[in-house]
């Protein structure tokens, strides 16, 4: 299988530039035709641009806002709220393909001679702990074929795909997989201890396709775990599981470890 | 999303698909051109599912300031308008007749990929990619149920993905499963309605959880009609009419 070409710089980059023009934003805010609709049309008021605020008031001022945000958030305590942790966690994944599940199964269904709309690949791999210990599960979902792209010699998927951590539940992601470099996928839920996880994962792709490493950012769920957290061993070619994590002796997996 | 070629369908906009089909995939370049440019049923749609009124999750302290800047946007609904467009230069879509029937059956799939532009039309986006699920025919709509499951690619700012039900025969919503970059932990649901089937769908966004969106995302949409097409420009992909890195 090929090995990984150089990669791009990560999508997370572009992120944060975009994250720094809020000026811009707040510019638009009072004016944009748009921006106003929802609010008449949903009957919601907008929150002034200050940032330093969570709420959600008809106030622009933030003077007024403050005032009217603690009378607001008063009234609004009575109700059994369920706060929502808003912080993020990291989880590193190692997913491996041993070529042991009979996966990938291309699906040429294009009947075409080059991959094209039309060719699905259902796929499962294992899953092993960013520090390569232990081993966690599987990867089970589909990836269908959007594009052949030449001049980067290779392909657009949209995946559709689940993490299995044995007892602990799994993780449910979509996106985008390129053969090419790395991308960010969407966290579109989860069971167990990742209900209501959302947020986004970088795919890290070190060998075509053998070999992936996963950086998810999760929100909405309780810390993690510790067996889960270990250091991530850094990413590389030659990067496999521990003998242990390998030949799944009980020391090497997760409480039953997806098979 | 464009689902099956029209010359499996009636070929006739607004008119939903007959129910008998002798299918084959056909290329792209066969399909009829759309001649009744009525359109879809109208399918009104409760607005008050869009709107829910969340109370504030957070204590309003200094403590919020060490979370996200963006906490200020988080609660409220944001919409989006984009057009996806089939521009048939993309193969799409591929109708995989799995189910070996003469009739649309459960067991048919059909992958697609279709352009976006901004709600005005005057800007390139990037594209849906994604998968159609046929899970009935109903005669009686003249049209089939399918399961979609896909995402909206806007180039660097980063993709929406979505899944939910689409019936050629009437408008639906969608549910908003998440997103990355500036999309990142975004939820709610999306309006799909079809203008012209399969080729022309407008959709409506409503985002919750999200940073406010950049200007240049935000506009007043053409009204949807048979007629809508993008600019010139943004069909070009000339630089002033695309978004930085607009996802072909």
């Amino acid at each position: 299988m090929a090995l990984s070409t150089s990669l791009k710089p990560i999508s997370s980059v572009k992120l944060a530039e975009h994250r720094n023009s809020p000026p811009r934003s707040l510019r638009v805010f009072g004016s944009d035709f748009s921006y106003s609709k929802p609010c008449e049309f949903h009957g919601l008021s907008i929150s002034s641009p200050n940032e330093t605020s969570s709420f959600f008031t008809s106030s622009r001022s933030s003077k007024r806002f403050t005032t009217s945000a603690f009378f607001f958030n008063k009234n609004k305590q009575a109700e059994p709220a369920t706060p929502k942790p808003t912080k993020v966690q990291q989880l590193h994944v190692y997913e491996l393909n041993e070529r042991d599940r009979s996966s990938p199964a291309v699906l040429k269904l294009s009947q075409k001679p080059i991959n094209s709309l039309g060719d699905l690949v259902p796929f499962t791999n294992k899953l092993y702990s960013g520090d390569l210990q232990k081993r966690i599960g599987i990867t089970a979902g589909l990836c269908v074929l959007i594009q052949h792209v030449p001049e980067r010699k290779g392909d657009r998927y949209e995946a559709t795909y689940s993490f299995y951590f044995g007892d602990y539940g799994h993780l449910a992601v979509q996106g985008p997989y390129l053969t090419y470099e790395d991308t960010l996928l969407a966290v579109t839920g989860g069971s167990g201890i990742f209900e209501g996880a959302y947020g986004q994962v970088k795919l890290h792709q070190i060998v075509f396709p053998m070999k992936l490493f996963y950086t998810f950012y999760l929100k909405g769920i309780p810390d993690l775990p510790a067996e889960l957290l270990g250091n991530p061993v850094p990413p590389s070619p030659a990067v496999e599981p521990s003998a242990a994590a390998k030949a799944t002796e009980p020391h090497g997996t997760i409480l039953n470890f997806t098979k | 999303m464009a689902a099956s070629s029209s010359a499996v369908s009636s070929g006739i906009i607004g008119k939903p698909r007959s129910t008998s089909t002798t299918l084959s995939f056909l290329p792209a370049s066969s399909i009829k051109l759309i001649k009744n440019p009525s359109l879809t049923q109208n399918h009104k749609l409760s607005t008050s599912n869009c709107s829910t009124f969340s109370a504030p999750k957070q204590d309003f302290t200094c403590k919020s300031q060490a979370i996200s800047s963006d906490n200020s946007a988080l609660e409220k609904v944001q919409e989006l308008h984009v057009y996806e467009m089939n521009e048939r230069d993309r193969g799409s879509p591929a109708y995989l007749r799995l189910s070996q029937k003469s009739v649309n059956s459960l067991g048919d799939l059909v992958p697609f990929s279709n352009k976006i532009y901004k709600g005005d039309l005057e800007k390139r986006i990037g594209i849906t990619a994604g998968i159609c699920i046929l899970i009935e025919n109903k005669p009686e709509m003249k049209g089939d149920r399918y399961e979609a499951i896909f995402s909206f690619y806007f180039g660097s700012y980063g993709h929406i993905a979505v899944q939910g039900p689409y019936l050629t025969y009437e408008d639906t919503y969608l549910a908003i499963t998440g997103g990355s970059g500036i999309f990142e932990g975004v939820s709610g649901q999306v309006k799909l309605h079809q203008i012209v089937f399969p080729f022309k769908i407008f959709y409506t966004f409503y985002l919750k959880g999200i940073g406010e969106l950049p200007a240049e995302l935000l506009c007043k949409p053409v009204e949807p009609h048979a007629g809508v097409e993008a600019v010139p420009a943004a069909k070009a992909c000339e630089p002033h009419a695309t978004v930085a890195g607009f996802t072909n």
